[in-house]
């Protein structure tokens, strides 16, 4: 068996606030960031034991997800940055959805002080992810509200020497990565890429599903996934008055699930935690090896520099001036009877 | 064939590609056309640039071109290339454009 089995939340929620139905890609999505923020403040290696006392931070991090309006990850704040994603509450999400909310959540989460990256178009970026890690310096006042990475980059690098120490130090990173392996079924030459993944030590897993209903995939034996399935639902978790949060819910007690491979919705996100820049190196340099492999198709490419003609992803988000117009026009300029022609 | 013999002649740089929307998108919006003539040398990553432009897309959005139910993960390749290794008998390059499932089943 290849994965891991420590900290997952295989909550639902019964009652007004049921989330049965719609919720269960955001409550993936909460699975493998919360183990992100085990690995990030508990460590890889760390496993929950019944009844063992814990130590702080496990409790901090179980705080972080539980379903309260005001903490950093509960299904709640997932759902309201939803809307800004285009999502209306109640909506389905899929992988990518729920790791752009998860991202935009993370920038208030002062604690974690987590770079996420979501390599898009199939493309990951190292001196993208360089910048991410090494930019984000949380200066002195400048902490309660973490500004956006966006204003990091246009602000250009942060002044004050006090600083120094901190831009030469690496900020943990969750790396995701939504993919599309097929159309209707995942092509079967991605197979053996996926289980290689799991093995990586930086796997967070991988968040899915079959088709409609969400998994979250934490390794494989042979050609079955090894998943926990977010539909168990249980009565929401209430803090008791002593502070003591009640957190057998939040962990399995059932063996986990598993699948056939071939039965995975091809619509995924793999998710990687680095904990510093030489556990990133380390990464990049299996996801190389990755590629020597033979009869594994790669997933996504690993890049050193933005290709060209992609050069910062926010371009595409604005409004496209009068150049940009006319270099479009360049692009569908004439017509062809039945074609349209596409040049530079 | 006829049809993409001809166009080739009259178009020597230029690659025949037949794009579509797949069938069960329900994000992404349909192009008003089906078959493009494109540049050769435009890199895929130019390709993907000017769709995600055309369809007015966000940098967050997820949008994935696949050739033979394969993304097509290297970016750096030109437009050439991609016909070379993948086009049909018929001459066509043919590329689905599809964004992600999404999951919301009411459960088991």
């Amino acid at each position: 068996m290849v994965g891991f089995c420590s900290f997952f939340l295989v909550a639902g929620g019964t009652g007004p606030t049921s989330d049965t139905g719609w919720g269960c890609m955001l409550r993936c999505g909460q699975m493998i960031f919360a183990q992100a923020l085990v690995c990030r403040h508990l460590g890889r290696d760390w496993r929950w034991v019944k009844g063992k006392k814990q130590m702080e931070n496990y409790y901090n991090v179980l705080n972080a997800f539980i379903d309260k309006k005001d903490s950093y990850y509960s299904i709640h704040q997932i759902a309201q940055m939803g809307v800004g994603e285009g999502k209306s509450i109640g909506q389905w999400y899929g992988p990518n959805t729920v790791a752009q909310v998860l991202k935009k959540l993370a920038t208030f989460d002062t604690w974690s002080s987590l770079a996420v990256h979501i390599a898009m178009d199939n493309t990951v970026v190292m001196e993208e992810i360089r910048r991410l890690c090494k930019l984000s310096c949380p200066c002195p006042g400048a902490s309660a509200f973490p500004a956006a990475e966006s204003d990091l980059l246009s602000n250009g690098y942060p002044d004050g020497a006090e600083c120094m120490d901190r831009l030469l130090s690496w900020k943990p990173l969750v790396l995701l990565i939504p993919l599309r392996l097929g159309l209707t079924d995942i092509n079967e030459a991605y197979i053996e890429t996926l289980k290689h993944c799991f093995m990586m030590p930086q796997s967070l897993g991988v968040i899915g599903g079959k088709p409609n209903s969400a998994h979250y995939f934490i390794g494989y034996v042979g050609e079955e996934l090894i998943y926990l399935d977010p539909h168990t639902t249980q009565p929401a978790v209430e803090p008791m008055e002593s502070g003591h949060i009640p957190d057998e819910s939040f962990h399995c007690q059932h063996p986990p699930c598993r699948m056939s491979i071939a039965e995975l919705d091809p619509s995924i996100a793999v998710g990687f935690f680095c904990n510093n820049e030489e556990d990133f190196n380390d990464w990049c340099q299996q996801v190389k090896k990755l590629s020597l492999i033979r009869g594994a198709l790669p997933m996504f490419e690993l890049v050193e520099h933005q290709p060209s003609h992609f050069s910062s992803p926010d371009v595409l988000n604005l409004t496209p001036d009068s150049s940009d117009a006319d270099r479009l026009e360049r692009f569908f300029d004439s017509e062809d009877e039945d074609f349209e022609i596409l040049s530079l | 064939m006829q049809e993409t013999t001809d166009i080739r002649t009259k178009y020597p740089s230029k690659i025949p590609v037949v794009l579509e929307r797949y069938q069960k998108e329900k994000t992404l919006p349909q192009l008003s056309r089906v078959k493009f003539l494109v540049s050769g040398d435009l890199s895929m990553s130019q390709f993907v640039y000017s769709l995600r432009a055309r369809l007015s897309l966000t940098a967050t959005q997820a949008f994935y071109l696949l050739v033979d139910n394969k993304s097509l993960p290297c970016l750096s390749l030109t437009v050439a290339e991609v016909y070379e290794a993948n086009k049909d008998d018929d001459g066509f390059l043919y590329i689905t454009y599809a964004s992600q499932d999404t999951f919301g089943d009411i459960g088991p």
